[in-house]
């Protein structure tokens, strides 16, 4: 018997009003996969994630989560069941610290997520909090207004937010956009040492990020799929290379 | 606690609290007894009970940036539940409960029709919250104006006198200037700890970006009709307390005039923290009584105005604005 794919994708599609941003796309992803999608600007790449995140419902189609039809569940029920995500451009809490944008993260699929009582310092979901910062390397920020982070850090950010309430399936979209030549490898280290039972899907433009990290590709035109494929075989593929490759001009 | 008095903040919230209670001991050492009972209860008491209203709109705006016009409604709400409620009250509509039932009711029916409002509005924001929370409350206003046998249209309910607290009556000056000091004490230091609380910070995060909110696995429409809740049990408080100031309560208490001054109110206090409302409410009870002196009692209209657009034209985020730019420079230098 094979293992229930960690997100099944039927004949999915999104329209919005005269556009259709994403077309008839179908294809699964394995538990503990790690799969990147690639594909020009404006190839559906995001409307897709959004799509499976539930900010908007698919307008065709049925999306799976762990083998559960979720395709008209809310967002909030989505993350609940197991989807963390990051944005293309950060979605933060500028007006509160650090550690309360992760410990607000943290909370968020525990039961007792709606409370009015100050957490103690001794706090469980606090302390997971600090933890989470350590890990994407914010613990001397801990007390800065989120507002006043630089770009980097607010990346940082971005992922651990996804991290901490331990989801099941990562949704990363870009998480290296507009970082620096330094700031890069530090977030490639932070992704790369992420727990490999983990399922993550990645969107990325930069070849170097995606291929070394994916176990599979999924390319993306027009708001369809075009192949999905090994890393190897993608990076060799003339397909892609025409749509892709070609007109970007400058990665190999 | 002791480690925050020590801080300039704590400091200061301190002083002006020491100040507060000992302010009727104060008033008559810089005025003729009669001017100090005046001062007691017809500036300061009224500028504590209507800043606990207008708190009610900045504690959505600053922390859920949630502008609401339906605040003055709503302690309208509570004023009237208790108005129609009470024994002694002319006319008397309901009647037959003390005010230790009739007060609690009150609070309770605000803090209901709060979270009626937030689940009519949950959907909206920015301009159309606005115009959605003001329909309602011009709604609710012209039901009142035109309802006899609930209301008594437009000549309200009268004679709303309070309760007495230890013996003596409520409209003791001192009685009214403490027991609003004391119940704005309490609910200024509640929006403090809420809005450290889980609740509060995910109501903050929902002001910033509603979306991830909602990403991270939160109700973002409960816990904003939730806020208004909270934000209707205070106003409720307010609006029983402006009743008993008041003696009684009309639809002249809740219409356009009253539910444009609470927006007035916080703006000049500044939206960003809750002490602003009351900064903008004493700054209002005090152009509003002395404008007759100032210029002529025609022209408070204009009067403030005139000093809503100062303020707001030197800082857009009211007093606490200044001051804080103020503190700044002081750092400085």
């Amino acid at each position: 018997m094979t293992q229930t794919p960690a997100i099944e994708l039927k004949n999915v599609g999104r329209r919005f009003g005269a556009l259709q941003a994403v077309r008839d796309v179908t294809f699964d992803v394995a538990m503990g996969e790690r799969r990147a999608v690639l594909g020009p600007n404006g190839a559906g790449k995001t409307t897709l994630f959004n799509t499976i995140c539930g900010d908007f419902p698919p307008t065709a189609g049925t999306i799976k989560l762990f083998g559960e039809d979720i395709s008209h569940l809310p967002a909030h029920t989505r993350a609940r069941r197991g989807i963390g995500r990051t944005y293309q451009q950060s979605l933060l809490f500028d007006g509160l610290s650090v550690l309360d944008n992760i410990f607000v993260a943290v909370r968020g699929v525990k039961l007792n997520r709606f409370s009015f009582l100050v957490p103690g310092r001794s706090d469980a979901h606090l302390a997971h909090a600090r933890d989470v910062a350590e890990r994407v390397r914010l613990t001397h920020l801990l007390d800065v207004n989120v507002g006043d982070l630089s770009h980097g850090q607010r990346r940082q950010l971005e992922v651990g937010m996804a991290l901490a309430a331990e989801p099941k399936l990562l949704m990363l979209d870009e998480p290296a956009a507009g970082l620096s030549p330094v700031e890069r490898p530090e977030l490639l280290r932070l992704l790369q040492n992420l727990p490999r039972d983990l399922t993550i899907v990645l969107i990325e433009h930069d070849m170097d990020v995606a291929l070394p990290f994916a176990d599979l590709v999924t390319v993306m035109k027009d708001g369809e799929v075009v192949v999905s494929d090994t890393p190897g075989r993608i990076q060799n593929d003339p397909v892609v290379h025409e749509i892709y490759l070609g007109h970007g001009g400058r990665k190999h | 606690m002791s480690a925050w008095l020590r801080t300039p903040v704590g400091m200061a919230s301190a002083a002006t609290l020491a100040l507060l209670l000992l302010l009727p001991a104060i008033l008559p050492e810089l005025m003729p007894q009669n001017q100090a009972r005046f001062w007691l209860a017809n500036i300061f008491g009224r500028a504590i009970i209507y800043g606990i209203i207008a708190m009610s709109l900045i504690f959505l705006a600053t922390y859920g940036g949630l502008v609401s016009l339906a605040q003055m409604s709503l302690a309208g709400v509570a004023g009237y539940v208790v108005a129609i409620t009470i024994d002694g009250a002319a006319p008397s509509i309901v009647g037959g409960l003390s005010y230790a039932t009739a007060i609690p009711l009150g609070i309770a029916a605000a803090t209901l029709a709060a979270l009626f409002v937030g689940l009519v509005s949950v959907r909206t924001r920015d301009i159309y919250l606005l115009m959605i929370t003001l329909a309602l409350a011009m709604g609710f206003f012209r039901f009142v104006e035109t309802n006899l046998a609930w209301f008594n249209g437009y000549e309200g309910i009268r004679n709303v006198l309070g309760p007495s607290v230890f013996g003596l009556p409520f409209r003791d000056p001192h009685v009214l200037y403490y027991v609003s000091l004391t119940v704005a004490v309490l609910l200024y230091a509640g929006v403090l700890y809420l809005v450290r609380s889980p609740f509060g910070l995910v109501l903050q995060g929902i002001r910033d970006n509603p979306r991830r909110v909602a990403a991270l696995g939160y109700n973002v429409a409960l816990h904003r009709i939730a806020a208004f809740g909270v934000a209707g049990f205070i106003a409720g408080c307010g609006g029983v307390l402006a009743t008993i100031y008041n003696i009684g309560i009309s639809p002249g208490s809740i219409g356009l005039g009253a539910t444009v001054n609470v927006l007035i109110m916080s703006v000049i206090g500044g939206l960003g923290h809750p002490i602003g409302a009351f900064i903008g409410s004493l700054i209002f009870a005090f152009f509003d009584t002395f404008a007759a002196s100032i210029y002529d009692r025609n022209r408070f209209n204009t009067l403030i105005g005139i000093v809503f657009l100062v303020i707001v034209l030197l800082s857009p985020d009211g007093v606490i604005g200044l001051a804080k730019r103020v503190g700044a420079l002081m750092r400085r230098d």
